[in-house]
């Protein structure tokens, strides 16, 4: 389980995180939802160690997550899928794939987790020798989503990966993370703009709004709630 | 015709070292986005070293000269790890400061052990006296056979480890994406100093076959200087961001400047490598082979 209590994140004088407290259960896919500025790319970085925060503690599985360096979480089974630019242009599609084996340092199975992600992202498999810079926008999204994969994490923490793509592919990408959860018990945290199509995969949702938690329950509870999806959702 | 061969075969061997010196500048650039102007000096005080251990001390040349690539191993992990990691997150000027403070120190200690009255001339790896074709001699010797082949496996070796290795690639990615490469697992910080040791070691070798080719250049200060100026112009030629650039930047250089040489006037090439590189800076900043636009130098 990921356990994120009372946490403070400030950039200067900004609370970007201002008292937030959450929990995701091992098996669930929760929504962090919120308008830009909201502190939700914050959140992320502040679970897997990028920003430090300035109070509040954060735990997984057992591990303190404020003690660990950012190398070290993926150890831990943590795997991250940056917004946007998370691609590394100047490397090939299969060099960004075993890149994220790397840690488990065992070829065989790299090779494996290789196979299974071609055959998950078939658009992939066609340009895997071709430099990264040359992929289209879901095609980049695909290769993070995979990236991460290859790293056979349990919890995997995903930054806006609906940014700039077209529905298809984003439906796509979704139906992908709860096949994972269903066939493997992937533990989702999902940060998203796109609150109506985060709200119809999420099994959790929280809905942060200037560093705070505005509203938390089911994906289903916050998605009929007519109020809060005009005050803050935007549908 | 047969002066054309014999200078470009002159400006390909000295080419091969300013190539050299060139990757040196841009494996440390990709790394970490710092200019090491210290370069020109670390590998004068290395070449001073293998050259007291080898005229001073009748150590035989093969293990002088692993001495001294050793030394610039040694030397680029130490200043990596004492000098620019500290300054790396600051302004870009913070760590141009710290490279030449570097170069001025080492510069300076190198007076202070071995002197500055004097140059030293540092033994060539094998015969400077060119090979003969029918009755005439060619401006290419053993000696300058060995600097291209000594480099050329140094550039195989180097692919190789970049782009066929595991530690390869996390170095790569470690300079092209350090925040996306942490997340991976990566060691960041500790691929950058094994970086720099590298790069110190092809700055080692670099001056080691420098020194071999000409006499009095083993001294604090002269031939080295224009040594790192050279490499400097050939990285910026071929595009600091690009390997592939450095090495050709390097060859272009070392052609021009003998063309130059052989030419014009042999008294100024200093001159002609300054003419070149304003004229890259002004005609195409990126060089040949960059494919994103210098942030910053």
């Amino acid at each position: 389980m990921l356990s994120i209590e009372d946490v403070v994140t400030t950039y200067g004088a900004v609370r970007a995180l201002d008292g937030v407290s959450l929990a995701a259960e091992d098996g669930t896919i929760t929504a962090v939802l919120g308008a830009n500025g909201a502190g939700k790319t914050t959140l992320l970085r502040t679970i897997n160690g990028l920003v430090k925060p300035q109070s509040g503690s954060i735990s997984y599985a057992g591990h303190d997550l404020l003690k660990t360096r950012v190398e070290n979480i993926v150890q831990y089974g943590i795997a991250h899928v940056p917004e946007g630019r998370g691609v590394i242009t100047e490397l090939t599609v299969e060099e960004n794939l075993r890149l994220g084996a790397l840690w488990r340092g065992e070829r065989a199975v790299a090779a494996q987790s290789m196979r299974e992600i071609y055959e998950m992202f078939p658009p992939l498999a066609e340009r895997r020798q071709r430099s990264a810079d040359t992929l289209s926008g879901g095609e980049r999204q695909m290769l993070v989503v995979g990236r991460a994969l290859m790293a056979k994490p349990k919890l995997l923490l995903l930054d806006e990966p609906s940014l700039g793509l077209a529905p298809r592919i984003t439906a796509q990408i979704f139906a992908t993370l709860r096949q994972l959860r269903e066939q493997q018990g992937l533990t989702v945290v999902l940060v998203e703009q796109n609150a109506r199509s985060a709200l119809s995969v999420a099994d959790e949702a929280v809905v942060l709004n200037l560093g705070k938690v505005v509203a938390q329950g089911k994906a289903s509870d916050l998605a009929a709630d007519e109020k809060l999806r005009h005050a803050y959702l935007g549908f | 015709m047969f002066r054309f061969v014999n200078l470009t075969l002159s400006g390909v061997s000295n080419g091969m070292i300013y190539a050299a010196v060139a990757l040196a500048l841009v494996l440390i650039w990709r790394g970490t986005r710092v200019v090491n102007f210290a370069q020109g000096a670390m590998l004068m005080f290395t070449t001073f070293i293998a050259w007291d251990l080898s005229q001073q001390h009748n150590v035989n040349y093969w293990v002088a000269l692993a001495v001294g690539i050793g030394a610039g191993l040694v030397m680029g992990a130490v200043a990596e790890r004492l000098l620019v990691r500290p300054v790396e997150t600051g302004p870009p000027l913070n760590a141009i400061i710290v490279t030449l403070g570097l170069y001025i120190f080492l510069q300076g200690l190198a007076g202070a052990i071995w002197g500055n009255a004097q140059a030293h001339s540092y033994p060539p790896g094998y015969s400077i006296i060119g090979y003969k074709v029918g009755h005439r001699t060619l401006l290419f010797a053993p000696n300058d056979l060995y600097i291209v082949i000594a480099v050329a496996i140094i550039l195989v070796a180097l692919y190789v480890l970049f782009n066929r290795t595991p530690v390869g690639l996390r170095m790569r990615a470690s300079a092209f994406n350090p925040e996306v490469a942490r997340l991976l697992g990566v060691r960041v910080g500790r691929l950058l100093t094994v970086g720099w040791a590298l790069a110190a070691g092809v700055g080692a070798l670099a001056g080691l076959l420098a020194a071999g080719t000409n006499p009095g250049y083993v001294a604090p200060t002269g031939y080295f200087d224009a040594l790192l100026i050279y490499g400097f112009t050939a990285a910026v030629l071929g595009g600091l961001d690009s390997s592939v650039g450095a090495v050709v930047g390097g060859l272009l250089l070392g052609v021009l400047l003998s063309y130059g040489d052989g030419y014009i006037d042999n008294n100024v090439e200093g001159m002609y490598a300054v003419i070149i590189l304003i004229a890259v800076l002004m005609v195409r900043p990126n060089g040949l082979f960059s494919r994103r636009a210098v942030r910053r130098v």
